[in-house]
This record gives C-alpha cells, sequence and structure tokens, in this order.
C-alpha cells in the first residue's frame, strides 16, 4: 500500500515536470501580422468535417485556401474542428452568431447542415466544400470540381505513355491500363469518365480496365485488385479511393506498375512511391476557398449557385511529372498542353459520366 | 467495499462522501492538468474554460446543444452500466447502435407517412428490438459455449457498421451522389422539445432526452425491484454463487446483454428519429465508445449516468465556442475526457489509501 502510493505521487511528479518542461518548448502565442487594409476586415472560417485538421486532403486544403487569403488579403481566419455530427450545424451556426462570412463547410456530409443554416442567417454566405445543392438557398455556394477535365489529360498521358516502353522498363507495350475506383459513385465516375475519354483520344485501341473495392480505405483490397490488374497486363494503373489507392500503389511497387496519383500530388504525400508515379490528378480544393473569398471582397460571391472549377479555373489540374519529367518524350508533353489548352479554350468537352 | 457491510452498519458519512464525490474529483483533476496543458500551449486556459461553458451551459439554446449531444451518450452509458451491472462488459454497444440507427431509417421511410402516434412508437420499439438482436447472438454464444462477449459484441460491432456501409452506397441509397439513405418521412419525426413545450426554448434538443431520463429510472427500477435485476446483479456479483441460489447464469446473461443492446438500439434508432433523420458512415462518432466512458463516470448507476452523460455532452457542445473563442483546438476536449477517466479508473486507489490514513488517525486517537 505504501509503496504503492509512493509510486503515485511520483508519478505525478513526473507528470508535473513532463508538463513543465512541454511549457518550456511550447512555442508562442501565434500572433497573427496582417496588412492593414482601408476596408473593414473580412472574418472568414471553415467548419472542418468528422476527418478534422490533419487528413492531408480536404479539410487541410481547405485550411491552406483560408491562410493564403489571409496573407494575400488581410482577412481574420477561424477553424472549427468538429467532431460529431452535432457539431456541424453547432458549429456553423456559432460562426454565423460571430459575424463570419464567408464560411466554408468541408465535405459532403455537410450538405443538410448548410442548407438548414443558411436559411437561418440570410445575410451570411457559405461555400460548400464538395456540396452539390439541389436548391441552393440565396446564400449557399456549392463549390464542386470537374475532376473528368483534369482525368483526361491524365488519360491522354496514359494513352500515349502505354505505347512507349523508352520512358520505363514496367511499360509491357500490351496497350492495356487499369482504373481502381473506390465506389461506383458520381465523383468517382466523373475521374473514370474523363480519363477513358483522355486515353481514347490519343489511342482509340487502348484496353481500360476499370474496377471497383467497395471501400476507400481498405489497403488488402486495393493491393488485390492493382495485383489482379497487372495480371491482366496492365502497366499504367490510375487509383481513384482514398487510402485504398494506397494497396494499389503498394502492388504496382512489388510487381511493377506505373501509377497516376489522385487528388493531392501523391509523388509528395506517398514518398516511397516517386520511382512509379507518373504525375497526380489534382483537385485544388484551397484554390476554390481562396477564389470564393476573392470574389466575396470584390463583391461577386456567386451565392444561389453551384460553381464547378475546372482546369480553366485552376480548380484541378495535372501536377509535375517530377521523376519522370526527363523521361517523358516532348511530343508527350506537347499533346497534354494541347489537350489542356483546348478544355480551357472550350474546343473539347469532357463528358463528366460514360453511361 | 460494497463486500464490506460493516461500513454500511457502522454508517460511515465520510466514506459515502468520498465516493460519491469522487467522480467530481476526478473531473476537478481533469480540468486542472488540461489547464496546464492549454496554457503550455500558449492558450489561456481560463478563456478557454469560460467559453466551454458558456458555449454548454450559456444560454437555453446553448443547454439544448448540451442536451443534444449528451442523449446517445445517455442511452449508451445506460447500455454499457446494465452489461457491468451484470459482470458483461458490452463493448460491442457500437455495433447494436449501429442497427437501432438502421432499423429507424428504414423504418423511418417505410413508416414515415403514417400518424406520429403510430410510427414513432413502433419505429423506436423497433431500434430498440434491432439492438437486442444484434446482443443476442453473443448472448447466446456466451452463455453457450463461454464465448467472451468483449471478443464477440466487438466484433458484431464491426459487422454492423459495415452491413450499414453496405446498404447505404447500395441498395438503401438516396438518390444523388451521397452514400445516405433517405430522409425518413415526417411522421417518424422525433418532436423537439421546444415543440410540444413551447416554454423550453432548447433548441435543437428533442424529446430523446425524456425517453432516455425514461429508460434511466425504468433501469434503477428493474435493478432495484425486480427478479430480472436481482439475478442480474446476483450474476454480476458472483455468478457461482449465483448459481448455488438457484439462478440460471445461462438465461441471465442472455436477458442482461439483450438488455443491454436494447439501449444501444435505442440510442442508434433515437438518433436518427430526432437529429440525423438518415443513417450514413459516420452517422456516429462513437457514441458506443464513449458510453464505456459514461458508465465509468457513474459508477454504473443508472441514475448517475444521466449527469454522466450531460457533463460528456456539455464537453462537446461547448468545445465549438472554445475553439471559436478562445482557439484551442478541439483535441483538447478529448484530452479532457481522458484525463477525467484516468481519474475515475485510478479513484478505488486513492479511496482506499485516504481510508487507510483515516484508520491510522483513529488508532493514533485512541
Amino acid at each position: 500500500m505504501k509503496k504503492n502510493v509512493r509510486t503515485f505521487l511520483v508519478a505525478l511528479m513526473v507528470f508535473a515536470m513532463v508538463a513543465v518542461v512541454v511549457a518550456g518548448c511550447a512555442p508562442a502565442p501565434t500572433t497573427t501580422s496582417t496588412p492593414t487594409t482601408a476596408k473593414p476586415k473580412l472574418k472568414t472560417a471553415m467548419v472542418t468535417d468528422v476527418g478534422g485538421l490533419g487528413d492531408k486532403s480536404f479539410n487541410d486544403l481547405s485550411y491552406e485556401g483560408l491562410k493564403r487569403a489571409q496573407k494575400d488579403f488581410g482577412v481574420e481566419i477561424k477553424v472549427l474542428e468538429s467532431k460529431e455530427q452535432a457539431d456541424y450545424e453547432r458549429n456553423l451556426t456559432n460562426l454565423a452568431n460571430a459575424g463570419y462570412s464567408p464560411i466554408f463547410a468541408v465535405g459532403f456530409l455537410m450538405t443538410d447542415a448548410v442548407s438548414k443554416v443558411s436559411t437561418t442567417f440570410p445575410k451570411t454566405q457559405f461555400g460548400g466544400i464538395d456540396e452539390f445543392f439541389d436548391k441552393a438557398p440565396a446564400n449557399a455556394a456549392g463549390l464542386v470540381f470537374k475532376e473528368q477535365e483534369a482525368s483526361y489529360l491524365a488519360g491522354v498521358l496514359a494513352g500515349l505513355a502505354v505505347k512507349d516502353t523508352t520512358i520505363d522498363p514496367k511499360i509491357k507495350n500490351n496497350n492495356t491500363i487499369g482504373f481502381v475506383g473506390g465506389l461506383d459513385v458520381p465523383v468517382i465516375e466523373r475521374f473514370r469518365a474523363g480519363f477513358v475519354q483522355g486515353v481514347k483520344s490519343v489511342n482509340p485501341d487502348a484496353k481500360v480496365v476499370a474496377v471497383y473495392a467497395g471501400s476507400f480505405n481498405d489497403q488488402a483490397k486495393g493491393k488485390e485488385l492493382g495485383l489482379s490488374l497487372i495480371n491482366q497486363g496492365a502497366s499504367i494503373i490510375f487509383p481513384v479511393a482514398g487510402a485504398t489507392g494506397l494497396g494499389t500503389i503498394q502492388a504496382a511497387k512489388e510487381k511493377g506498375a506505373l501509377i497516376i496519383g489522385v487528388d493531392q500530388d501523391q509523388f509528395l504525400s506517398v514518398p516511397d512511391a516517386k520511382d512509379i508515379m507518373l504525375t497526380s490528378v489534382v483537385k485544388r480544393v484551397d484554390e476554390a476557398v481562396y477564389q470564393t473569398i476573392k470574389n466575396e471582397l470584390d463583391g461577386k460571391f456567386a451565392g444561389g449557385t453551384n460553381t464547378s472549377f475546372g482546369l480553366k479555373e485552376g480548380g484541378v489540374a495535372l501536377a509535375p511529372y517530377h521523376n519522370f519529367d526527363s523521361k517523358i518524350p516532348q511530343s508527350i508533353k506537347d499533346k497534354v498542353d494541347a489537350a489542356k489548352k483546348a478544355i480551357i479554350d472550350g474546343k473539347v468537352t469532357v463528358k463528366d459520366s460514360l453511361k | 467495499m460494497a463486500g464490506r457491510p460493516e461500513i454500511v452498519e457502522q454508517r460511515d458519512w465520510t466514506g459515502i462522501a468520498i465516493k460519491a464525490f469522487s467522480p467530481v474529483v476526478s473531473v476537478i483533476l481533469a480540468v486542472l492538468i488540461s489547464s496546464l496543458i492549454i496554457w503550455a500551449f500558449g492558450k489561456d486556459p481560463v478563456a478557454a474554460f469560460s467559453a466551454l461553458i458558456r458555449g454548454s451551459f450559456g444560454s437555453m439554446n446553448y443547454i439544448g446543444e448540451t442536451f443534444l449531444s449528451a442523449v446517445p451518450l445517455m442511452f449508451t452509458g445506460l447500455a454499457v452500466a446494465y452489461g457491468f451491472r451484470s459482470g458483461l462488459f458490452n463493448i460491442g454497444a457500437e455495433g447494436q447502435l449501429f442497427m437501432g440507427g438502421l432499423a429507424g431509417a428504414y423504418l423511418g421511410v417505410v413508416l414515415g407517412g403514417m400518424s406520429v402516434f403510430i410510427a414513432l412508437p413502433a419505429i423506436i420499439i423497433a431500434g430498440a428490438l434491432a439492438g437486442a438482436a444484434w446482443a443476442f447472438i453473443p448472448a447466446v454464444l456466451k452463455a453457450r459455449v463461454g464465448a467472451h462477449e468483449v471478443i464477440t459484441t466487438m466484433m458484431f460491432g464491426y459487422i454492423a457498421r459495415y452491413i450499414v456501409s453496405w446498404l447505404v452506397t447500395g441498395p438503401l441509397k438516396a438518390p444523388g451522389p451521397i452514400p445516405q439513405t433517405d430522409l425518413i418521412g415526417a411522421g417518424a419525426v422525433l418532436p423537439r422539445i421546444v415543440q410540444v413545450f413551447p416554454a423550453l426554448q432548447l433548441g435543437r434538443a428533442h424529446m430523446g432526452l425524456l425517453i432516455a431520463v425514461g429508460c434511466a429510472a425504468l433501469m434503477w427500477f428493474i435493478l432495484k425491484y425486480t427478479t430480472t435485476g436481482y439475478e442480474s446483479r446476483a450474476v454480476g456479483f458472483n455468478p457461482l454463487a449465483a448459481e448455488n441460489g438457484g439462478i440460471s447464469i445461462a438465461s441471465t446473461t442472455v436477458k442482461a446483454l439483450c438488455i443491454s443492446g436494447a439501449l444501444a438500439g435505442l440510442a442508434g434508432v433515437v438518433e436518427v428519429l430526432g437529429v440525423q433523420g438518415r443513417i450514413f458512415d459516420t452517422f456516429s462518432s462513437g457514441f458506443g465508445f464513449t458510453g464505456i466512458a459514461v458508465a465509468l463516470l457513474a459508477k454504473n448507476n443508472p441514475i448517475a449516468v444521466i449527469p454522466a452523460a450531460i457533463l460528456f455532452g456539455a464537453l462537446s457542445a461547448g468545445s465549438s465556442l472554445m475553439q471559436l473563442e478562445a482557439n484551442v483546438p478541439i483535441k483538447v476536449v478529448s484530452i479532457i475526457q481522458g484525463l477525467i477517466i484516468f481519474f475515475v479508473a485510478t479513484e478505488p486507489f486513492v479511496s482506499k489509501w485516504i481510508a487507510r490514513r483515516r484508520k491510522e488517525v483513529t488508532a493514533r486517537a485512541q
């Protein structure tokens, strides 16, 4: 007994000491120095979904957009993270009460909450990342992405690269390309549709084999599908499946295939796949947030509608080729650039579904 | 200590007070250490807790938010507590909650066109039954072959989650891009408290609160005054002695785990009918697991589950204003929760130490 008490007290003391040390190391409170502007300062904020900050995805990217706006326009920014579903309405309401506008709600699961809260606060602007409103309230803007346009460029690249064995020995010259989807839902179909159209535009005989994992966080399944695609002869695979895709990348690393990354530049975010990452189809969520804030400052906030961010708006893009930059022939790069220009100029329209 | 009746006979009020107040002490200690952590990160702990308290109890609306977050935890807290009282660790409340929620979301659409007075009770009962049914299989496995309920209920939790995940992306998916079920019909919506009692402007808080409080009272009654409750407690206390006394461990186990599952199922169905209006992959933020913490803090006493759940609900509700005004990240709320549990868990050890001290003091006085 006595010994236990002593142990407990010692543990408490150690804990207190650690706390003090932590305190000593803690960074000083962040003082946000913002350039002074003549206009009253705009207060803008975002609410994360339950994934929270640190998800290396939409929440983090939206925050990047906010931070850029803070730096460039001197706006005041705030992030509220959500821990449970009930937090969505709660956080949106508290921000609206505190005078923030526009308020960004990140993720389609907040669509219901934005619809409700935007009706309660008609003078506050709301931006819904990845949210598509059937009937958007006048003060809410759905911010969605034309994934098919950047996927089209990836398709052009893949369609040409799959016939060029000089790029990498992993290309087996049997004209087969793989696609791994998380679920067969509209957003994934936009990726697939754009990709297939891109491939066929330069290589009509190419075979694009599409498979679905049924989950966005099943790495084992992603790997299994990757291996089976490689067995079917695929030399280039485009996994659009969240964490499931990491399994596919693993399969490609082991069995020798090239990967096209998704959402963000996976050359940077998946460092051990550097040697097989041709490029990535990136969704510039930060750009959508940044531009919406800019529009609000210019008095051009597009409420009551859904705005699609495509290549032209800088909402989607193809990441740099990185390690493959020296290996991909200039002729292929030129074709990709030409396709990009054609889409931006409106000469090519990419369908968002092939069904 | 309950095993030493002489303490009760002596009316050791100080001992009883220590036991009753130890959760309060745990909360205070948790707040103090969290303050230290907040301070260590360069934020103002006073501002943080002031915002946390105002954001959870500062107005009728905020109190409503606290209730909103507390309701599912009351149900899961009761579910876990009933299991513990019967000597069972129902770690799979989350799965039973998903099944209750699934029943609610499905029947809410099917029966949503009917009158509230028919649809609502029917769906709520169905939700409880779905939770009970999901606990029934692990219960039978425990009773018949002794398969440990910690493993089986937990695995059934995964199965339930993935069944829901499959249904909302496939057979039950509503039209549109989002993997979720259709909105429930008007007849299935659990009304808000303010709609029934206009004097209580409790915002989003819904009538599930009353159902939860009713369940707590019912559970207290069952445990204290019914044969089922007596048998549960007896098996929980000492299964061999209970069996010697003519109580069937098998049937008591099955009954207890099903009651526990029914309570967890209620958490799910009430959350669907009162808050979300549908079910989707992430509709529960681990209410079944937080329920374990609530039961611990309440020391498995059904009445004490109510304030314990309200405390955890307040932490959730108040965290929004805490982030907004004090710039304290939401993770701090999880740290506070963790510390509360830590101190509750170490409480028997502290109170034993106090008891020993007192004995020494008394001995010296004599």
